[in-house]
């Protein structure tokens, strides 16, 4: 199929499936409305929600922080909270760098290198707070028995021992996934964005 | 005529182009009519900053298209749009097959192209000339003739697979 019969194709489709004026001036008023209605929609609920998720969770550990004993279980929480602040700044970092409505007239080509940028950026930050995350569920293991039961399993042999090898075994696992996942985007964006900046004016 | 008469107008002037553009980086119905939805409140947004000295449809394609790149980027999720009454949409009625069989064609040679290549791709199949791709694309008229012949050659290879 060379081209041109493409762009018959195409031609003939378009045409058939689009002959008459669909859109009345009552359709394009709702259509914006509905579209401002769930734009806010979607910038409140998402973060709002992964936000109040860790800040509940960072005050459960500060107003429970006598509970914790031992220096171990202590600097475990620490860390603990060090990640509850840093995991969804990062997620919002990552998401943040959306163009706004005004830069969508910009050259086709400014667009893509911003896209195949953000890209990158987002699979980055993607990979660290995966990695971020691994940790934070293994520091919430360590603290949770204390905090509803007094138990502390620092001293729990049995958990050592079945802990390090299973939880060896998911990181390996888990990583893997990360790594081909992300990296598969990482290529794509990083070879759009050396073709853009070749014939980039 | 106040600013939404304009605007209105100017839909309606060219929704075809609007269409056509959902149509192409899309392949099935609710994302189609998702992105034709969000073009139109991404150009209300940005109606502002329209300038005369343009061409109105250079200036929609621009925006529908940019819209399009990262309209792709959100993926599956739930679909917030106004119903289109099917009766009045001619993509559902009996050419509805066809258009669909065509487009299943076009989008499977196309699949594997990034998405600059999309976007020249979809320009021309919409006979613009090169001045004007240059124009909407943001590259030298030169460049589009070669970025033309390599994505022939890209689709030769894609359909001889």
């Amino acid at each position: 199929m060379e081209l041109d019969d493409l762009k018959n194709d195409w031609e003939s489709a378009t045409n058939k499936a689009h002959k008459q004026n669909i859109l009345t001036s009552k359709m394009i008023i709702k259509m914006t409305q509905k579209k401002y209605e769930s734009k806010i929609r979607k910038i409140k609920y998402p973060e709002l929600t992964g936000g109040i998720i860790c800040i509940l969770g960072l005050s459960f550990i500060v107003f429970n922080f006598n509970k914790l004993d031992t220096p171990f279980l202590q600097s475990i929480s620490v860390v603990t909270i060090f990640l509850l602040l840093i995991i969804p700044a990062l997620s919002y970092l990552s998401v943040i760098s959306f163009p706004s409505a005004n830069n969508f007239d910009k050259p086709y080509i400014d667009i893509i290198q911003n896209f195949a940028k953000q890209k990158l950026r987002f699979s980055k930050y993607q990979k660290v707070n995966a990695f971020l995350n691994y940790l934070l569920l293994v520091t919430i293991i360590i603290l949770l028995p204390k905090f509803f039961s007094g138990k502390d399993i620092t001293f729990a042999k049995s958990f050592w021992l079945f802990a390090f090898p299973i939880g060896y075994i998911f990181l390996i696992f888990f990583s893997k996934r990360v790594k081909k996942y992300y990296n598969n985007s990482l290529t794509q964006a990083g070879e759009l964005l050396k073709e853009v900046e070749i014939y980039h004016k | 005529m106040g600013k939404k008469d304009l605007f209105i107008k100017s839909i309606q002037e060219n929704e075809r182009l609007i269409y056509k553009v959902a149509a192409f980086y899309t392949d099935c119905q609710d994302d189609r009519d998702d992105l034709v939805q969000e073009i139109i409140y991404t150009l209300w947004k940005s109606f502002e900053t329209f300038k005369q000295n343009a061409a109105l449809s250079t200036w929609m394609y621009r925006v529908a298209m940019n819209v399009a790149i990262f309209h792709l980027k959100k993926g599956k999720r739930n679909i917030n749009t106004v119903p289109i009454n099917s009766e009045i949409l001619n993509f559902s009625e009996t050419n509805n097959d066809d258009f669909n069989e065509k487009m299943l064609t076009l989008q499977k040679h196309i699949r594997n192209l990034n998405l600059f290549d999309k976007g020249i791709l979809m320009l021309y199949l919409e006979s613009k000339s090169h001045e004007e791709i240059a124009e909407i694309v943001g590259i030298s008229r030169s460049n589009v003739g070669t970025k033309l012949s390599r994505i022939k050659d890209k689709l030769k290879q894609e359909i001889f697979k």
